[in-house]
């Protein structure tokens, strides 16, 4: 069994709910059609997406788009990834790293893409200062 | 009758290894790495040979971008179950942050093959298309001419098929590739959340800013500082996507008139 080291949260329940509501607000907010919150692993950890889209395979492959840009950039000494946005005719998708995994939003082409990059900011600003590293409370085998 | 005013004290039932794996899993659901972990050793300290338990550790090593142990982890399911999708999946992924596309893909379908309906692993593919061999366009001299801005780090042109065409400078070569598997990855994405092609990308790192166009045939990077404002760093990319384009037009004719001579010269 490998080593995990260990961070307890002791007010995880109320976080997770104020992670919720950060993903919720940039879901709402204008030309955003949708928003993830992905776990490095690909995991949705919360999600508010219209107009049935599968969830779970753009969680997958924005998981692996965040990673892949996460580990070149470090790879090739760029200092961290920060942001993404990716443009086709009718959207753009928009991820960034945060302190648990990566911000998406889907927006309108239409919108307005400084508005758009502000409100994932927040997010990320919201979400990172609400999941500050807390001390790592043990280390096992 | 006197009332009985207590009863034996009743042992409290230590949780079973699937209920503190199963609570894990919801912690791990909502963010809670941490507590999760606890309740994933707890569980395998009881269980060391719980394939679920080792699964979630895995999960929860990528989650924290610890990919040796990740790896190992997923390794230890796929002794056990050769054919485990998601330990194929996660594997997958972790081939692909080390840029080992290949063994990416055969994990991927190694998973597919034994559960077809498997839509992350699906998608993951989908972002991975096949890339044909091909040769390299002609032109690839030509886009040594392309005038880059002062201040410009590196500029990729990588052809529809995978094959790098221009890299300046020569030694960024990997970060062409890194790119060009991004737009890949976001090109799938944008699809399946039905936007489209993909025509255009910004990525900032700390000290970079990637400007990126892209069509079927050509992906072309420019890597300009990151304290480029966005609207010169598009006029930029714009320009160069451009010119790189009718370079290559140019070359593709020059190749069109010096086989035709040379079919006249054979005539004669």
């Amino acid at each position: 069994m490998s080593r995990l080291r260990l961070g307890l949260e002791m007010d995880g329940s109320s976080r997770g709910r104020q992670v919720r509501d950060v993903v919720q607000a940039l879901a709402r907010a204008t030309a955003v059609r949708g928003a993830l919150l992905v776990a490095a692993d690909g995991f949705v950890i919360a999600a508010e997406v219209r107009g049935g889209v599968a969830i779970e395979p753009l969680a997958a492959l924005a998981a692996t788009l965040g990673r892949d840009l996460e580990m070149g950039a470090t790879r090739l000494g760029h200092g961290a990834f920060q942001t993404a946005l990716f443009s086709a005719d009718d959207g753009t998708l928009f991820l960034a790293a945060s302190r648990i995994g990566f911000v998406v939003a889907l927006a309108d082409s239409q919108g307005n893409v400084q508005a758009v990059r502000s409100a994932l900011e927040e997010a990320v600003n919201a979400i990172d200062s609400s999941w500050a590293p807390s001390e790592p409370a043990a280390s096992a085998t | 009758m006197p009332q009985r005013r207590w009863w034996p004290a009743t042992r409290r039932r230590e949780p079973t290894p699937a209920e503190l794996f199963g609570h894990a899993d919801r912690l791990r659901r909502t963010g809670h790495d941490g507590e999760a972990a606890e309740l994933v050793l707890q569980g395998l300290r009881l269980d060391p040979i719980s394939t679920t338990g080792h699964l979630l550790a895995a999960y929860l090593h990528a989650a924290r971008r610890s990919i040796e142990p990740a790896r190992r982890e997923f390794r230890w399911v796929l002794e056990r179950d050769a054919s485990h999708p998601r330990a194929l999946l996660g594997l997958a992924r972790l081939a692909l942050e080390d840029g080992d596309v290949d063994s990416c893909r055969e994990a991927l379908v190694r998973a597919l093959r034994a559960y077809p309906d498997f839509p992350e692993a699906q998608a993951l593919l989908d972002g991975l298309a096949e890339r044909r061999p091909a040769p390299p366009p002609p032109g690839r001299t030509r886009l040594d001419r392309l005038r880059l801005p002062a201040s410009a780090r590196a500029l990729f042109v990588v052809a529809g098929d995978g094959v790098m065409i221009a890299a300046r400078p020569e030694t960024a070569r990997e970060e062409g590739y890194r790119l060009a598997r991004a737009a890949g990855l976001a090109a799938t994405a944008l699809q399946r959340a039905g936007f489209g092609r993909l025509r255009r990308g910004i990525v900032a790192d700390a000290d970079d800013l990637h400007f990126l166009r892209t069509d079927v045939t050509l992906t072309l990077a420019v890597t300009l500082p990151r304290t480029t404002h966005i609207t010169q760093g598009l006029l930029e990319v714009n320009r160069l996507w451009a010119a790189a384009q009718h370079e290559l037009a140019v070359a593709k004719d020059e190749v069109v008139q010096a086989t035709a001579a040379a079919g006249t010269r054979r005539v004669s």
